[in-house]
């Protein structure tokens, strides 16, 4: 058994390379006047995001750490350390991601964590680091476990997935339009990722991609970015705050505050946990797909067409 | 990477970046350019509760709408703007104008800029709807 495997924590390393990049897209917005927003506020709260991220990781990554340890001791199965190996870990765990990335929009107790990446209404390359902090508490991390099992080592797997999000990093960005057709078609890109930040009824619970954009394809999320209807983005109802306290734990408080209230069956409480958010027990809120069918109710010509619901269906 | 390297370089970068975007002139709040903004601001919010009437502040910050469901208030968050109700609202005067309370965890206090004839008359308007 190797349980000393190591790799280097690649994330920390690229922190210099995300500073000259993000210097790099400011000073090309400065000259071109176009390709993207920065506001000074929003960026700093981006970046402070970003850094309480590495922090939580350093603080509570021995969570996920632990509980993959675990397993591995308990697997007979060793795939070894080939470069191969290594490749189908990275593919493998992409997959992982985009199902991840999915619980996190459609469950709401996964979406407290990840609703922070969302929350600025500009999307810049300042955005991509907007990371939780809470992300061991969604208990996201059994959805690896099947890797582990497999044979793969959690320090390879920890390495994938910190190439996978360093591979987000240069997605996040208005300076690009689009990449060649084939890398489109493969690759989850600007424009895919534009797409998932939308706030636009057609836009949202859309590209869940992490580096290949083929899984939406294959599970029937992806929606193409229109060049009819520019992405608007943010959240459904924005923030109106800058703290960095509020954007990590807003949607905790609000689920702390859903299961407290007086009066509600057990079962309401866990389904304010469970449910999409938006879902209440009065209906006095709108889910994602509920927000799709008033849109194609209000406008019945954008019935059917990506991302919204044909005419009169129920989902 | 060692701590203390990796402390260095978050702390520089974020400062360099935010100190660069702020010479640059980035940090300027949101301006409603007339009513028909502040509408499509307060639309972009609640989409299916049109703004009935409009007040628009002077210097253009923030407006007061009046809606089928009760008034409610935008204003800039940064280069963009948000909106709420003001159900549970609380309004106070300060010196550069008014302070709004609000009973909502991510949108807790509203700072607008109004002139002395504004802030005499908008705490009112602004809880009215308690
Ligand atoms: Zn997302
Ligand atoms: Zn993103």
């Amino acid at each position: 058994m190797r349980d000393q495997l190591t790799y280097p924590d690649i994330v920390q390393m690229a922190v210099p390379l995300f500073v000259a990049a993000i210097l790099a897209e400011v000073a090309w917005i400065a000259v071109k006047g176009r390709g993207g927003r920065y506001e000074t506020r929003d960026a700093m709260t981006s970046l402070v995001m970003g850094a309480g991220n590495v922090t939580s990781g350093i603080l509570l990554g021995f969570i996920a750490y632990g509980f993959f340890m675990a397993l591995w001791r308990i697997t007979p199965l060793d795939l070894g350390t080939g470069w191969w190996i290594v490749a189908l870990c990275f593919v493998l765990d992409d997959l992982r991601y985009y199902w991840v990335h999915r619980f996190g929009h459609r469950v709401r107790w996964v979406w407290a964590s990840h609703v922070n990446h969302h929350s600025s209404q500009h999307y810049n390359l300042t955005t991509a680091l907007r990371q939780t902090w809470t992300g061991p508490f969604t208990f996201m991390m059994v959805v690896r476990a099947p890797l582990i099992l497999l044979g793969f080592h959690p320090a390879m797997v920890l390495f994938c997935g910190g190439l996978n999000l360093i591979y987000q990093f240069w997605i996040h960005t208005e300076a690009i339009g689009k990449t060649p057709r084939w890398f489109e078609a493969v690759m989850n890109t600007p424009s895919h990722h534009r797409v998932h930040h939308g706030r636009n009824a057609r836009y949202l619970d859309a590209n869940y991609a992490g580096v290949f954009i083929i899984w939406d394809k294959l599970f029937g999320t992806f929606v193409p970015e229109l060049e009819e209807e520019r992405v608007d983005y943010g959240l459904v109802h924005n923030l109106g705050t800058f703290n960095p306290l509020r954007v990590a734990f807003h949607e905790w408080v609000a689920i702390f505050r859903d299961i407290t209230r007086p009066g509600l069956t057990w079962r309401d409480r866990l389904a304010y946990c469970v449910k999409p958010p938006g879902w209440s027990h009065d209906g006095t809120r709108e889910t994602t797909d509920q927000i799709k069918r008033r849109h194609v109710a209000q406008n019945p010509d954008t019935a059917g067409t990506p991302g919204l619901p044909a005419p009169g269906s129920a989902e | 990477m060692p701590l203390h390297v990796l402390i260095i370089l978050v702390a520089a970068g974020i400062a360099g970046i935010v100190g660069l975007l702020h010479l640059l002139g980035l940090s300027e709040p949101a301006r409603l350019a007339d009513e028909d903004a502040a509408r499509a601001a307060w639309a972009a919010e609640f989409p299916d509760d049109p703004a009935l009437a409009v007040i628009v502040s002077h210097d253009r910050g923030a407006a007061l709408v009046e809606t089928q469901r009760g008034r409610g208030i935008v204003w800039p968050v940064g280069a963009d703007t948000t909106a709420r109700y003001l159900i549970g609202a609380r309004a106070r005067r300060t010196r550069s104008g008014v302070r709004i309370d609000l009973p909502d965890f991510t949108a807790p206090h509203v700072h607008l800029r109004l002139d002395a004839r504004e802030a005499d008359r908008w705490p009112a308007l602004l809880e009215d709807t308690a």
